[in-house]
């Protein structure tokens, strides 16, 4: 039954993509449909994963030699990963059918879409390094592929490349990792390596473990890789919403949060993952208020938010990050698609354009604002709670209150970015003529399920610890309910600083002009936002160098026959000399 | 010399004979010519193993199996060359690449 419902919540997708692919361009109206419908199907596959979680790999394929065996593993994690994906992805997809309606390469973005959500189960249930990284690469790919699917324009290609570049320089980290831990161990299986990582030479077991964090900092656009993410919003807005916030830049978070048994124990591991989780939070939460790109601003609260996941990681509390990142992925897709709603009306993503839309969209200023308030951590909404937990677990890690102050900062930068860009786009007069009209009837589906998600989910806590701690044995979780985590945060005194300082932000963007005096001295930190703290040149500087190498490679490739065939001569000669020296 | 050795230095010669031609050729029927030939000294080499290993059966059947793939992609060579030929006008291979700068 579990092998069966492994194989259709991976295979469903890329079935679709096939049956797609074969469509044609001429049937819009069957591609539309067979998308919903695969998606769809995965997702409901996904969800009747559920009842049979277990922490023994399901599905075993040897595969002989050193690719050791492709095995699934339906644990907690990867069982609520893969359902993320797929249910995410097909909201997703139902928004495309208004969204993508009639753009005449619907085919590419449809099998682009499914093969993604497809990898994406894959990379969480897969129970092997190895093939955690073959999915990796192919959601990299993917991602890669939709960033630059206007290829007419030459932003768009610019920034799909960036993010190959960065997020595959990632991956170079998990494949050393993967390959290091196999030459100790002789096995690829993840269980196997939590179980035995105290085996390994503690100097190889920290490169490992410093090998994974570039690998999750470059695929979860975390410091100092933060740059491709707002690059890459020059996709359609659904694969922003689905790759770009809900599910392919937590394959980062996952991995972390996923090998954090092992590596807790490296010197000097956690605190480098607390660092680069608040760095995140705090140069994207700054650089968030600048950003005058609705899509840019929303890309680097995700940053943001990303980064408080990983800094729960190295606080220590897994839990509280996978259920931030639950909470993370509805609204941040929920506040993504309502900014595509908005994109799709007025035709434009640059906020000093818009204003007082709000009048005129009534269902898209209400589902965004609960997404705006859940980001912003107001109560009843998930992102309050999940919040809360994230800054209680910080505060409990041991020395490390220069963290939890810095946390607390991001949180109130958080409150600021968020009522800015709500009152931009939403309120006030309007700033110049813009057409608009409301969410159309898919759009209002995907939107209408995602609220309702924001303001629901929260109850999830208790469900989501049973599943995490009844299948993960390597992890040590503290026992969570619903009702413990409401009443702890209720009472706990840290909650009302943290509203307080939520408020005080909140504050500070209504009486921006009473504090003009103050901001106008920040108008260099301002300016150093823009221009993301320089990290932006060192990114670009990865990128030009890889594309210059790639270029001085490129005189090998003459595409001249003559040349190709002297290579296979040359070829066979090695290959018959090296047979001749072994004899 | 044995047998066998005759029949490895014909192979080495086909072979060489064909490498050669594709190295220097131009022309995209000469190409097809000298693929020709290459594939000859294979088919030489299947029927001198053959003998050598004592399954002069198998040997001489896989030739004769490759003899008829072989003309079949010949066949096909040809006439994707004319038809390259009535299209481009062409059949220089180094004026037909676009890979290059």
């Amino acid at each position: 039954m579990i092998q069966a419902l492994i194989l259709l919540t991976i295979g469903l997708p890329w079935l679709g993509g096939l049956a797609i692919w074969i469509t044609t361009n001429k049937h819009p109206r069957a591609q539309h449909t067979l998308a919903v419908v695969f998606a769809v199907a995965a997702g409901l596959a996904a969800l009747l994963m559920l009842p049979y979680t277990s922490a023994t790999p399901a599905i075993v394929i040897p595969l002989g030699g050193i690719f050791g065996a492709l095995t699934f593993t339906p644990d907690g994690m990867s069982v609520f990963l893969s359902i993320i994906a797929t249910v995410v992805g097909s909201l997703a997809v139902i928004f495309s059918v208004n969204y993508m309606h009639g753009d005449k390469q619907l085919g590419r973005y449809y099998e682009l879409v499914l093969l993604f959500i497809g990898a994406m189960a894959g990379l969480a249930l897969t129970g092997s390094l190895l093939f955690l990284f073959v999915f990796w690469e192919i959601t990299a790919f993917c991602s890669f592929a939709l960033i630059a699917f206007n290829n007419d324009d030459p932003k768009a290609v610019a920034g799909g490349i960036k993010a190959l570049i960065i997020t595959s320089l990632g991956g170079m980290g998990l494949l050393i990792g993967a390959l290091i831990i196999y030459a100790n161990l002789g096995s690829y299986q993840i269980a196997d390596f939590l179980a035995r990582a105290h085996e390994m030479p503690a100097d190889v077991l920290a490169l490992v473990a410093f090998g994974f964090l570039i690998a999750a900092a470059a695929k979860s656009a975390q410091f100092p890789f933060q740059t491709w993410l707002p690059d890459a919003m020059e996709a359609p807005t659904p694969v922003s919403a689905l790759i770009h916030a809900a599910t392919m830049v937590n394959a980062g978070v996952y991995l972390l949060a996923r090998f954090f048994p092992a590596f807790k124990d490296v010197p000097g591991w956690t605190t480098a993952v607390m660092a680069v989780g608040l760095l995140s939070v705090l140069l994207a939460g700054i650089m968030a208020v600048v950003a005058t790109d609705l899509k840019r601003a929303l890309a680097y609260s995700t940053v943001s938010q990303l980064g408080l996941m990983v800094y729960a990681i190295g606080a220590g509390s897994v839990y509280a990050s996978q259920f931030h990142l639950l909470s993370h992925a509805v609204f941040k897709a929920l506040l993504f698609l309502g900014a595509g709603t908005v994109i799709h009306a007025v035709g434009t993503r640059d906020m000093r354009q818009m204003g007082g839309l709000g009048s005129r969209m009534p269902f898209t200023r209400t589902v965004f604002v609960i997404g705006a308030l859940a980001l912003a951590g107001i109560p009843i909404f998930n992102g309050f709670w999940s919040k809360e937990l994230i800054l209680e677990a910080g505060l409990e890690a041991e020395g490390a209150l220069w963290a939890y102050i810095a946390a607390i900062i991001g949180a109130a930068l958080t409150a600021m970015y968020t009522l800015r860009m709500v009152y931009l786009v939403f309120f006030g007069a309007p700033r110049s003529q813009l057409h608009a009209h409301d969410a159309q009837p898919a759009m209002k589906v995907s939107l209408g399920i995602l609220a309702f998600g924001v303001c629901t989910t929260w109850l999830l806590a208790g469900p989501l610890y049973q599943l995490l701690t009844s299948t993960l044995p390597f992890h040590q979780f503290r026992e969570v309910t619903t009702l413990d985590m409401i009443s702890t945060v209720l009472t706990d005194l840290a909650t009302y600083l943290a509203l307080l300082v939520v408020f005080v932000g909140g504050l500070c963007w209504w009486k921006r002009d009473a504090l003009s005096s103050i901001t106008k001295r920040l108008q260099g930190l301002a300016r150093m936002a823009t221009n993301s703290f320089g990290f932006e040149a060192i990114n670009r500087g990865i990128v030009r160098v890889t594309q210059n190498t790639a270029e001085t490679l490129r005189l090998t490739q003459t595409g001249l026959l003559s040349w190709n065939v002297a290579g296979i001569a040359i070829g066979l000669i090695v290959v018959l000399v090296i047979l001749a020296w072994g004899k | 010399m044995t047998p066998l050795q005759i029949a490895l230095i014909g192979v080495l010669g086909l072979i060489g004979i064909g490498l050669y031609g594709l190295l220097i050729t131009r022309n995209l029927i000469k190409v097809v010519v000298a693929l020709q030939v290459l594939v000859k000294g294979a088919l030489l080499a299947l029927v001198a193993a053959g003998t050598a290993s004592g399954k002069i059966n198998l040997g001489q059947s896989l030739a004769v199996m490759v003899i008829v793939v072989d003309t079949v992609v010949a066949v096909i060579g040809l006439a994707l060359a004319l038809q390259v030929k009535r299209r481009m006008g062409t059949l220089d291979v180094k004026e037909l690449s676009t890979l290059q700068k």
